[in-house]
């Protein structure tokens, strides 16, 4: 996902400019850049960092003129450089573009244009089109023509702004499968991804729609069909809310936004390729000690790898929080797996440094890219989970945890501690995964709403399990604690007799992540535990898997969730404990997407 | 924009009150939910309302007539048979002008303006928009599955008793291609929205504040308590009269011409309407609201309760978690038993069968004009027709 916008005419034009993508910021954050004419030549500035970086080092808001573009990057593919910075010039840099989107068949048009002697600065698909554009207005001298000659010639998904020299006074606008709005003011036109862009300047709106152009003029714009090239009437929407409520799309919080991106998520960390994955199980395999670290949320999930690792591939890892890393005596040799959101966690920077002083291999698995981290460390997989804007991390730490299922599963198969055959078996579970994520959200969200609310008021929870399912209610605990300010603790559930259980009592509740049934030994010790709570009067609420009675009958309240495959049973209770902490912190009114005290990326020591 | 709001329905579910109004003019927290529908529209700016009715239509046109009192125009379309919701939608098209229009269900309760947000989804979007909550249980209602972009992908019209999901809040941004819609499926509006999800799509646009759907008496109750939860200050009129020294505590709203005797406390948030009269040394609790013209005599506790208006509650009675219907009245010591001897959650003998409410806590329903003598007590759950009259329990 990527941000763009135009403005036509408009006073404190850079500033205004450079506020449009400051609140598309949302979409992406990797890199941005500005193009806007001036004296009739095209002026670019553009970097990598995020918007409030990249303006200290272009000063984009003091850029001048009556008409530009802009955008802020979200990389999916292609690294974070300048150079893959939006806009992109054409050779000649009479035509600068804008781009939201894929160009499919970008790579057989880039060796054309290659071979009729056109240099390329970057590797996008977006400046093959800016060069199209050259090209077809050379032929044809009409901009309009030019514009829609390019358009023929390209497939994919696209929503496109232009700007040219040769027509000072338009920006030209298409819409494929990528959103495009007009916000219209007074003397002066907009255009962008959503209405974000514009919302400070103008509440008047119109939507395009599915292959409409747009040539945006600062009192006039016309709309036409690329199919047809006829004229398009659209009605002018009034916008009346504020800016803060738009961005969330339909959703009061981003934590539930972000919830209901996880089968979207999963599905792009499922698409990874196995080389990647397999990249890092080797780098396992091949050192002689290994470490799996994390800060906060992260931390927890490498110890909930470090158990699939153990169980899976016969590997037993230290899981170590990047703050306390410096306990570990580091040699030549040794492997650490660092993972962090951001790329930026200052622990976690701190500590990799050092690894890499000590002579160790250093991988990363990170969501944004172009960040430290994935820059600094041998090996990275991006996790593509697209911008977590909530402070609590949710979608990001499933794919996280997903991620190192996968690695897990590489590295059995490597160390032949698990057959070919039950590796296929877990790589159709794994396609599945998605699905039963969306199924979970969608029959189960008013079970927990209902749990979540008759137990808001608790002011004292132990979240409690058994081998891997200890990780996720130490995990679970932390996001109640979060975005609660509840007290939760998560220890593993056999743990509780030697102490803890002495301050059971009727107020202090107790959530069990309880295993399917199938996972004998663990289920059993679950229940155990779930007993000496009950029976000294303590109120215990279960996450427990359909059909299991005994686990029911212990509990006063419970999810019971569909039958799923033991191999992801775990992150399915990660997500419904993400719900619970959801809709408990909703009925206490607290603020969600911005706890106290918190904020999402922690870049100092 | 203008509204369409469904108030014609006849739901036999909500007897005993139900017979004498429509759902809508069911008066929670001293207002009617129509009143409280109709301000909420006119705050997002809507002020052309078309409302289509039938059942007990006289008490609406009484109470709202053209709408001048609340700034709208309300126009009144007569649904002549009770053929549902499709049907109700279908009549209105001749009243909105080919243009996207706001459909509300008359029977839902917020405790916030809702129309602000589903206007919102629907102008940032342009599409159909649909609300949609969570309610306390599913299973009155069809649920929908939400994908990540809030667009609808699902109707389950039955769900099953392992799936509990957001569902319909009973009000949509609908386009005028509805009634073409409505007319190819015979008025079944269930078919309509799925069609709408399978071509053109249908956006959800999620309500996390509180609502409501009557569709039981009991949740009369629980709808008096969300809209009072939301009081912070209290409100006392100028004309009432506290005489001596009575005791306020919290949200405690006192309409006009009100006395309140000496030596009564009142615990907010309570609510006590226009012209009623409370004896000395009663106990008023939380979430108590009296209707207009009511009278509580001497010595008497009501908790948790709706007194729909014009209600006498005779000396030394308790009342709690029970609804009182319009001129309803009891003798002296009468006793609403509001939970069962085990604390089970209590079942209801509606005319629909046995119904298990979920609730620990509950008293009687007792209907319109109903006349209890003296000295009664009623059971958990009990429910009294309109009407009926109980005559004095006399020892002699």
């Amino acid at each position: 996902m990527c941000g763009i916008s135009g403005i036509v005419h408009s006073e404190n034009f850079g500033r205004n400019l450079l506020n449009s993508i400051r609140n598309l910021e949302y979409r992406g954050y990797d890199s941005c850049g500005v193009a806007v004419i001036q004296n009739g030549k095209i002026d670019l500035r553009k970097n990598i960092g995020g918007i409030d970086d990249v303006n200290l080092k272009e000063r984009l808001d003091q850029m001048q003129g009556k008409i530009g573009i802009a955008h802020t990057r979200w990389a999916t593919h292609g690294s974070v450089t300048q150079e893959n910075a939006h806009p992109h010039l054409s050779a000649n840099r009479k035509f600068a573009v804008v781009h939201n989107g894929i160009i499919s068949n970008y790579q057989q048009l880039r060796e054309r244009l290659l071979s009729e002697g056109v240099c390329f600065e970057s590797l996008t698909d977006t400046e093959v089109f800016v060069n199209l554009l050259e090209k077809s207005f050379a032929e044809s001298n009409d901009l309009e023509q030019a514009f829609l000659t390019a358009l023929q010639q390209i497939e994919g998904s696209f929503s496109i702004v232009m700007l040219s020299s040769h027509d000072p006074e338009h920006l030209y606008c298409v819409k494929k499968e990528s959103p495009l709005l007009l916000g219209l003011g007074e003397g002066c036109n907009y255009v962008g991804s959503d209405i974000n862009a514009f919302l400070e300047y103008t509440r008047k709106a119109v939507v395009l729609d599915e292959g409409e152009y747009v040539i945006l003029g600062p009192n006039d714009y016309q709309i036409r069909s690329l199919k047809t090239g006829k004229k398009v009437n659209k009605s002018v929407l009034q916008i009346d809310w504020d800016l803060e409520t738009s961005k969330k799309g339909g959703y009061s919080h981003y934590m539930l936004k972000e919830i209901f991106d996880e089968p979207q998520t999963v599905r792009q960390a499922m698409q990874i390729p196995k080389e990647q994955i397999s990249a890092i199980a080797e780098m396992f395999d091949g050192s002689s000690r290994s470490y799996l670290m994390g800060v906060g949320t992260t931390y927890y999930v490498a110890c909930i790898s470090q158990y699939y690792i153990s169980t899976i591939a016969d590997r037993y890892y230290s899981a170590l929080s990047s703050d306390e890393f410096s306990v570990v005596d580091i040699h030549k040799g040794d492997m650490v797996l660092a993972i962090s959101q951001s790329g930026e966690t200052y622990d976690t920077k701190t500590a990799l440094v050092n690894a890499k002083d000590c002579g160790a291999q250093t991988a990363a698995i990170v969501n944004v890219m172009g960040s430290t981290i994935s820059m600094m460390v041998d090996h990275v997989i991006m996790q593509g989970s697209g911008p977590e804007i909530c402070v609590v991390s949710t979608k990001a730490a499933l794919a996280q945890t997903f991620i190192m299922v996968r690695v897990a599963l590489e590295l059995g198969l490597i160390r032949g501690r698990i057959t070919k055959k039950v590796y296929q078996k877990y790589q159709r579970d794994l396609e599945e995964f998605p699905e039963i994520v969306e199924k979970i959200l969608n029959e189960q969200s008013g079970f927990v709403r209902n749990i979540a609310r008759d137990t808001s008021h608790v002011e004292h929870w132990l979240f409690l399990g058994c081998g891997v399912y200890y990780p996720v209610a130490m995990e679970s605990a932390l996001k109640m604690k979060e975005v609660t300010y509840q007290h939760a603790e998560g220890m593993p559930a056999g743990f509780l007799k030697h102490g803890t259980l002495s301050m059971v009592e009727s107020a202090v509740h107790s959530l069990f992540f309880v295993p399917p049934p199938e996972q004998k030994e663990l289920h059993e010790r679950t229940l155990i535990a779930m007993e000496q709570v009950k029976s000294r009067g303590g109120t215990v609420i279960a996450l427990i898997f359909q059909g299991d009675d005994r686990a029911q009958g212990l509990a006063s309240q419970s999810v019971k969730i569909p039958p799923v495959s033991t191999l992801f049973a775990p992150l399915i209770q990660m997500i419904i404990a993400q719900m619970f902490a959801y809709y408990a912190a909703l009925d206490l009114g607290r603020n969600i997407d911005k706890p106290r005290n918190l904020a999402k990326s922690v870049t100092v020591g | 924009m203008k509204a369409v709001i469904l108030a014609a329905n006849r739901s036999t579910r909500l007897s005993p009150f139900i017979e004498t109004r429509c759902k809508p003019m069911i008066r929670i927290a001293g207002q009617y939910i129509l009143d409280n529908t109709i301000r909420f529209l006119k705050a997002a700016g809507i002020h052309d309302i078309v409302l289509v009715v039938n059942h007990q239509q006289e008490l609406v046109r009484d109470v709202f007539g053209s709408g001048q009192e609340l700034g709208v125009n309300i126009e009144y379309v007569v649904q002549d048979e009770l053929l549902g919701i499709g049907h109700a939608l279908s009549i209105c098209q001749s009243s909105l002008e080919k243009k996207p229009f706001l459909l509300v269900y008359g029977d839902v309760l917020t405790d916030n303006n809702p129309f602000l947000s589903i206007l919102q989804t629907y102008t940032e979007l342009d599409k159909e928009v649909a609300m949609v909550a969570l309610p306390d249980s599913s299973k009155e209602f069809g649920n929908v599955y939400l994908d990540h972009e809030m667009k609808i992908s699902r109707l389950v019209e039955k769900p099953s008793d392992d799936q509990a999901n957001y569902v319909f809040a009973g009000m949509f941004v609908l386009f005028p291609k509805i009634f073409e819609l409505l007319e190819k499926n015979n008025n079944d509006i269930s078919r309509c929205y799925e069609q709408m999800i399978e071509t053109s799509g249908l956006q959800a646009c999620l309500w996390e504040k509180g609502w409501i759907d009557m569709i039981h008496p009991w949740h009369i109750l629980v709808a008096n308590r969300m809209l009072m939860s939301s009081w912070e200050t209290a409100e006392i009129d100028n004309s009432a009269e506290l005489r001596g020294h009575v005791h306020l505590e919290g949200a405690v709203w006192i309409g006009p011409n009100v006395t309140v005797e000496s030596g009564t406390v009142l615990k907010g948030p309570c609510y006590i309407g226009a012209d009623s009269y409370i004896g000395n040394n009663s106990l008023i609790r939380n979430y108590s609201a009296i209707g207009p013209n009511s009278i509580v005599g001497y010595g008497s506790e009501l908790k948790n309760c709706v007194l729909f208006g014009r209600n006498d509650v005779g000396r030394l009675s308790f009342v709690g978690d029970s609804v009182l219907g319009e001129n309803a009245s009891t003798g002296p010591g009468l006793t609403t038993v509001n939970h069962t001897i085990d604390f089970s959650p209590v079942i209801c003998q509606t005319g629909q069968g046995t119904v298990e409410t979920g609730l620990v806590k509950l008293g009687a329903f007792v209907g319109d004009s109903v006349i209890i003598g003296a000295r009664h007590v009623l059971g958990p759950g009990a429910i009294l027709n309109s009407g009926s009259t109980f005559p004095d329990s006399v020892t002699l």
